[in-house]
């Protein structure tokens, strides 16, 4: 059972599997890192990038180039009118987050309406095939769909982390982060920078949806569901850490799947929850949510020696 | 009050009436025993119009529509008209009893037709309370059997078709070795544990029995381990959202088995999904098919020429289709006997008459315990097209 | 007649759960999403006991909301210990994991459901009496957590929502408090469960799942975070409404999404034109701070 090929051939095609998962994750905990909010919202960008993926190619017969385009078009188009005119209002009025919270969830519930008034409720694939050619490396099966995610992941990753690094806005996304009222003290610009946030979350999940799509069927209410995973492996892997998410996402999945040649498979479910459950129990320290600093108003010293005159 | 209403607007016309009626109740009964000649027999019709299973669900009222139709284009029931009082369920508990509450205490139908496990289930206790039959039309969890006197179903149970493939692939097919994956959920369970009894007791060997989660989208580690088991033929026994991919990955990690599912596959969608790779898979039909009766085939074509595509769920569009006509059966022959028309005597008069033949899936026995057995048609994909492999009775 | 008791009976369960859940988020500040597990596990521990363990019914129901009180406290401590926010986390990932074990387990029923669930009435007997029932407990529930949350508790809750560095200095516990709080509301809602378990005979996981939290908040949200008679008003409001639409008669493709459309504007349009609810919170309790945003948002 445990024959080193199985394991390989478990580990290579969990890791091209899981890629869609790492990118939803990255996406989520991008969101929570920057702008400290639970995106369940995230949920409304991956049904928007699906279905307008799907109108391209699935409707109208595009190339799948087009479909790509459309469906990352859709998740930051979503994703800027969530920022706009949802995340900044709710800002503006100080709402709690649990406010912000229910918001996130009904927007998500909100779009997959629409699409269920636009789109039916039947499964659909962006292509009309799920069925990609596949070739052997040794006895390896590895598919064409495997290589174009991972090489898809490979790159949005590196992009995503050298922009958090490198670029201007990025550093500013880990200023803020970091500490919101005192990266505005050095001239950033938090709604833009809560806003280019947002926009780099969209382009990430949309571009996530689309692989994802051209591989399994999604219906309206298929996004809630995928982004619970999103969810737990950001949690496990530690709130404000991205490379925690993505280890842990890649983590996670491969685990799940490998998990069926050792306990039966009717659990394989549970594991997921059984892994938050311990996350949260074994890091009594918290994987501490940020909490909102408030600015330490310094009072000036009194003068402690002799007055001057 | 004009004549009859047109045949095709009685649906539209009977759902008013039926909305419109708690508020004219009290109106209406004087006016109604004036017209008491004239008015349409009727029953319930309680499916899922909105929600996640309206693809399924409307398509199947669409079939029951036109059943209706040709039931009172005929004699109707003995020359009156037998209508139908469409209300929605969801597919889910909670909206399928307040709708079946609504048919059995505003509308007061003798009969209601309902399907989706989860409602039969749950307005079974109505049912058995109100003294009203419930028809159960598609749905196929084995429970159903056991929910009380007044729940009844047309369409057999998940035992029927999962015994008839499990039989026919270790005898004809001659398999000793089968794989059986299923989705973890009540469907995927009981039908898994009735392959995996028939087929040993038919001399075979389950070699491998994996679940998987309905959320899964991979299904490596299972597939894997079934291919180390070598079967010969692999049963899958999932939903339609799930078993293509499911079926991909099978064929892309080098499994050619041959592969054997239940109804829920046996759609062409499958087929343009999957390409070549659909070449062999095997699925049950608890209905006739176009080749096995001019009537079924000219429904097929109706809906081809009217709706511009083939019914979702063609085998359980057919069972709705024929659900009129049993009720009118029923009701004429209560009526021919000048019984007063109620659950109860429902009930006892379509015990009483038992066996009935309907237009498009052909004759039904309801039995005591409250199953009915059906032949099972076994349909192959051969050449990129579904054709029917065999009939097991 | 039924129709309308069986209206009438969930509105009233609705009320309970709408009542102790503001209780939860909005007295106690704590954010939880997970109320409907406490719905469900009071349900089917209280169906098990009654149907397997022949437990007589009236018994059986208020175990189920004894168990389910537990049940929030085990999820509680270990979370809230760290921060209020932490909870969150927790009561998803316990929400999904006990739904996901439910499925999972067969003497639950799986899920496909418990079936033949003992009832509380005997065969024959009128159900308005079930309608006065859970209408009574509606009643108590809604009058015992307004004496609570009106009285010195009420007082202290508010000290605590606002400040809990302050709260916590002057001596009082605010790990205990939370944890009470939670205990209450999920307690409450288990006792909803029995309710329900008893007349409707019939129970599914997925009646209890993430679409039941979102519903729930809504009712909270929309009636009025912290009032007394905002989540009545949300929960017979919201119950209500979809009846009421199905009256209109619309073609059913539209009918579906159109509802769904219809209650997530309706909250999106709440939350934004009138965060407060229908009914504002008429707090008496309010502390400097919270006086001074609804200032500024005036």
């Amino acid at each position: 059972m445990l024959s080193p090929l199985i394991l390989i051939q478990i580990l290579w095609t969990s890791l091209a599997t899981s890629s869609c998962f790492v990118l939803f994750a990255l996406a989520f905990a991008l969101v929570l890192k920057v702008n400290r909010i639970f995106n369940f919202a995230q949920a409304a960008v991956m049904t928007t990038a699906f279905y307008a993926a799907y109108t391209v190619v699935g409707l109208a017969s595009g190339p799948g180039w087009a479909g790509l385009l459309a469906g990352v078009a859709g998740a930051v188009a979503m994703s800027a009118v969530l920022e706009l005119f949802g995340f900044r209002a709710l800002r503006r009025r100080q709402a709690s987050s649990m406010f912000v919270f229910i918001f996130t969830l009904i927007v998500s519930e909100l779009i997959s309406y629409v699409a269920m008034l636009i789109y039916g409720t039947w499964p659909a694939t962006i292509f009309p095939s799920l069925f990609w050619p596949v070739t052997l490396v040794g006895t390896i099966a590895v598919s064409q769909w495997d290589l174009m995610a991972l090489g898809g992941t490979a790159v949005v990753l590196a992009a995503t982390f050298a922009f958090l690094r490198w670029s201007r806005t990025g550093q500013s996304m880990t200023a803020v982060a970091d500490n919101p009222d005192l990266a505005e003290f050095y001239g950033i610009a938090r709604d833009r920078v809560f806003l280019a946030a947002m926009l780099l979350s969209g382009l990430i999940a949309g571009f996530s949806m689309f692989l994802y799509g051209t591989r399994a069927q999604v219906q309206p209410g298929s996004a809630i569901e995928l982004l619970l995973f999103a969810v737990a492996a950001t949690i496990i892997g530690g709130i404000g850490n991205l490379a925690g998410a993505v280890v842990a996402a890649f983590v996670l999945a491969i685990i799940q799947n490998g998990s069926v040649l050792f306990i039966p498979s009717e659990w394989q479910g549970f594991l997921l929850y059984a892994f938050l459950f311990l996350a949260i129990v074994l890091f009594p320290r918290g994987v501490r949510l940020p909490q909102r600093k408030r600015l330490v108003r310094r009072t000036p010293a009194p003068a402690l020696g002799p007055a001057e005159s | 009050m004009p004549g009859h209403p047109d045949a095709r607007r009685s649906f539209a016309l009977t759902r008013r009436a039926a909305l419109g009626g708690l508020g004219m109740i009290g109106v209406g009964g004087l006016a109604r025993g004036a017209r008491a000649e004239q008015e349409p027999l009727r029953f319930g019709l309680a499916m899922p119009l909105t929600g996640g299973q309206a693809t399924y669900g409307q398509d199947q009222v669409r079939a029951a529509q036109w059943g209706l139709d040709a039931v009172n284009a005929a004699d109707g029931v003995n020359g009156r008209k037998l209508a139908a009082i469409v209300l929605d369920t969801q597919a889910d508990a909670q909206t399928g009893i307040q709708a079946v509450n609504r048919l059995v205490s505003v509308e007061k139908v003798p009969v209601f037709v309902t399907a989706w496990s989860e409602v039969v289930k749950a307005v079974a206790p109505i049912a058995n309370d109100g003294k009203i039959v419930e028809l159960s039309v598609g749905a196929n969890s084995p429970e159903i059997a056991r929910l009380g006197d007044y729940v009844y179903t047309t369409f057999p149970l998940a035992d029927v078709d999962i015994t008839a493939v499990a039989e026919y692939s270790a005898t004809k097919l001659g398999k000793k070795r089968a794989a059986v994956l299923y989705i973890n959920n009540e469907t995927g369970i009981t039908a898994a544990q009735v392959y995996r009894d028939t087929f040993t007791k038919a001399g075979g060997q389950i070699v491998a029995y994996e679940a998987y989660d309905p959320k899964a989208t991979d299904w490596t580690g299972q597939i894997l381990k079934v291919r180390l088991a070598t079967p010969d033929i692999i049963h899958i026994q999932g939903l339609v959202a799930d078993t293509p991919q499911l079926i991909a990955q099978l064929r892309q990690l080098g499994l050619t088995q041959p592969i054997s599912s239940y109804s829920a596959v046996y759609n062409p969608k499958l087929i343009q999904q999957l390409g070549a790779a659909a070449n062999g898979v095997i699925a049950t039909s608890l209905a006739p098919g176009t080749e096995d009766s001019p009537a079924v085939k000219a429904y097929v074509e109706r809906w081809q020429k009217e709706v511009g595509r083939p019914p979702n769920g063609l085998p359980y569009t057919q069972y709705l289709y024929d659900a009129p006509f049993l009720v009118a059966a029923v009701l004429k022959s209560l009526d021919s006997a000048k019984k007063p028309i109620t659950g109860e005597n429902f009930r006892a008069e379509m015990l009483g008459i038992r066996s009935f033949d309907l237009p498009l899936t052909g004759k039904l026995v309801i039995n005591p315990n409250h199953t009915v057995k059906k032949p099972v048609y076994l349909m192959e994909v051969k050449n990129g097209a579904w054709s029917e492999l065999a009939v097991v009775s | 007649m039924e129709y309308l008791y069986t209206l009438a009976i969930l509105m009233a369960l609705y009320v309970i759960l709408a009542a102790s859940f503001n209780f939860v988020i909005g007295y106690g500040g704590l954010i939880s999403i997970a109320h409907p597990v406490f719905y469900a596990i009071g349900a089917y521990a209280s169906a098990l006991l009654a149907r397997d363990a022949g437990w007589p019914i009236p018994l059986a129901i208020v175990a189920g909301a004894l168990v389910a009180l537990l049940a929030s406290i085990l999820v509680a401590v270990p979370s809230v210990r760290i921060s209020g926010d932490y909870l969150l986390i927790a009561s998803i990932g316990f929400q999904l994991g006990v739904l996901e074990a439910i499925k999972n387990i067969g003497w639950t029923g799986g899920a496909g459901g418990l079936t033949n669930i003992p009832a509380l009435l005997a065969p024959g007997s009128n159900h308005a009496i079930y309608v006065a029932l859970t209408i009574a407990v509606a009643i108590a529930t809604v009058v015992l957590l307004r004496w609570i949350s009106r009285g010195p508790y009420g007082r202290a809750m508010s000290a605590m929502r606002d400040d809990e560095l302050a709260f916590a200095a002057l001596g009082r516990n605010a790990l205990a408090m939370k944890v009470a709080i939670f205990a209450l509301g999920s307690g409450l809602a288990g006792l909803a469960g029995g309710l329900y378990a008893h007349y409707f005979r019939f129970l599914a996981p997925g009646q209890f799942d993430i679409l039941q939290s979102a519903a729930l908040l809504t009712m909270v949200v929309v009636g009025g975070l912290r009032s007394t008679w905002g989540p009545i008003l949300g929960a017979i409001v919201l119950e209500a409404l979809p009846q009421a639409i199905t009256f209109l008669d619309l073609p059913p493709s539209l009918l579906g999404p159109l509802q769904g459309i219809l209650f997530t504007g309706l909250v999106l349009i709440f939350m934004f034109a009138r965060p407060q609810g229908l009914i504002p919170a008429g707090d008496i309790w309010r502390g400097r701070k919270a006086m001074a945003t609804d200032a500024r948002r005036a």
